[in-house]
């Protein structure tokens, strides 16, 4: 059995593009997927005993599906970029779980600080493994042994009608809240940008240990910003006034495609 | 045990089942890197690496479980915390879903919406990786391409630009003040925005929902 006959003195190189490494990342995918499905189709099986239309289930499934597709091309250049120092499984693996890009970065150089692709060993490669996985958890052990209690007590007090209506607007105001933070984040970045320099997939350090950084203070993230919400005006006025139905689950997608079509001509034009 | 009796119930009940099946499947891996190579970690590094990561990590999760979950309902919560990115794809996801189908938070039928969007989003997320991965090599000189570059930069900025129209539209007196305040503190203190974006989020919603909650009370909306 392989998997409990150690390989003997592996290198990290081994190790990190080694099939058994491939078919983890092909388990852990195959999990998710089989998660998610079970997770669809209970609750396709519940909307038919809710009488829900069909036309409400396809919405919400086709939207999702569009709306994803861009994102997740941007989280799979993640396994791109962290792919030069950890190979392509385990970032693989590291973004199809709960994580993101500049924590698995973090957590690559907490783990192994100052380390490159020609000096990192196996016991590097593990050790990042190790604190990838770990540090992440708190999330998921909070959700699994308090959130259904949380929800009894907190959540249906708020969306109750008991709470004379507000709980229809607080969500409401929160999300716009979240976007409202994503515009701050926008505006800041015309002012001060400072982004770490990855080397080899990973963050690079400077001598006193500190992460190097670069100013890349930017206008592109807020007109991206303004051009996408333009174009979602533009496709929300054909959807009401034109009635173009269909383009009610893709504008969203399209707006995307387009604010990401500005960006890569201000770039062209030199301006990133 | 208590046999489930809600339909709330069972869903928690599945949903734990899933989420401590998902934490499995994620310890599951370094351990098998060790087993494999025989490879233990740097003790000391793991623990320094834990420690630093869970300053930020360990209030971070209690909030997104706090602050999502009321969001995604049930079934997509637990989802959800398996499988990640949650502010930049799964919870608008879910909002956007719930507008088009328009479905109020907190009921079965926005229940189904969002456990529907966060599982159609996470198996294109499955999808994409997996065709990528196997398409890598015509793929990543593509994706690496720097005339391509900026459009993946910014795609968050693309979502929330577009979703904040939907969101803003017909909502204009609940944008007014949390727009005000994030524009403020991201010209006075860009670096704490950019470089805390999570926390930056949290100060968004809070100042957003007390404000909602002040012009509600004196019936502005």
């Amino acid at each position: 059995m392989i998997f409990i006959t150690p390989f003997a003195a592996l290198s990290a190189s081994e190790i990190k593009e080694s099939w058994w490494m491939y078919a983890l990342a092909i388990f852990v995918a195959l999990f998710i997927l089989a998660g998610s499905m079970y997770f669809a189709l209970s609750a396709y099986r519940q909307s038919k005993r809710l009488g829900m239309s069909k036309d409400q289930v396809r919405k919400a499934i086709v939207s999702s599906v569009s709306f994803s597709v861009l994102p997740s091309l941007g989280i799979f250049i993640g396994v791109i970029t962290m792919s030069g120092l950890l190979g392509i499984p385990l970032p693989w693996i590291r973004l199809s779980v709960v994580g993101a890009l500049h924590y698995e970065l973090m957590a690559a150089s907490v783990a192994s600080t100052g380390i490159t692709v020609a000096t990192m060993t196996a016991e590097n490669y593990v050790t990042i493994a190790f604190v990838m996985t770990l540090s992440i958890m708190w999330g998921g052990l909070f959700a699994l042994f308090f959130f259904k209690k949380y929800q009894l007590k907190v959540i249906n007090k708020a969306t109750s009608n008991n709470g004379k209506g507000f709980g229809k607007i607080l969500f409401d105001a929160f999300f716009i809240g979240m976007i409202c933070a994503y515009i701050g984040d926008a505006v800041a970045k015309i002012i001060k940008y400072e982004v770490r320099v990855i080397e080899d997939g990973a963050y690079i350090l400077d001598l006193d240990g500190n992460y190097v950084t670069e100013n890349k203070a930017t206008f592109v993230p807020i007109i991206v910003m303004i051009s996408a919400m333009g174009a979602m005006a533009f496709f929300d006025w054909l959807v009401r006034k034109k009635n173009i139905k269909w383009l009610e689950n893709f504008s969203l997608a399209l707006s995307m495609i387009f604010g990401m079509a500005v960006a890569v001509f201000l770039g062209m034009g030199g301006i990133y | 045990m208590k046999a489930p009796k809600t339909y709330n119930d069972i869903l928690h009940r599945n949903g734990r089942i899933f989420l401590s099946l998902g934490l499995s499947v994620m310890l599951l891996v370094p351990f098998t890197i060790w087993l494999v190579t025989g490879q233990m970690p740097d003790s000391a590094k793991l623990l320094e690496g834990f420690i630093a990561l869970s300053i930020l990590q360990l209030p971070g999760g209690i909030v997104e479980v706090a602050t999502y979950g009321p969001m995604l309902g049930t079934s997509a919560t637990y989802l959800a915390f398996v499988t990640g990115n949650l502010s930049n794809l799964k919870i608008p996801c879910a909002m956007n879903a719930r507008q088009l189908c328009n479905t109020e938070i907190g009921t079965p039928e926005n229940e189904v919406v969002s456990t529907l969007a966060v599982s159609a989003s996470t198996i294109t997320t499955v999808v994409i990786m997996g065709l990528g991965v196997i398409m890598l090599i015509p793929l990543s000189p593509l994706l690496n391409n720097p005339v391509l570059q900026p459009a993946f930069n910014w795609v968050v900025s693309a979502l929330f630009g577009a979703l904040g129209y939907k969101y803003f539209r017909g909502n204009l007196k609940l944008v007014i003040v949390p727009l005000v305040v994030m524009v403020v503190l991201g010209l006075v203190a860009p670096g704490f925005v950019v470089s805390t974006l999570s926390i930056a989020i949290i100060i968004g919603a809070v100042v957003s929902v007390i404000a909602a909650k002040i012009m509600f009370d004196k019936k502005w909306l």
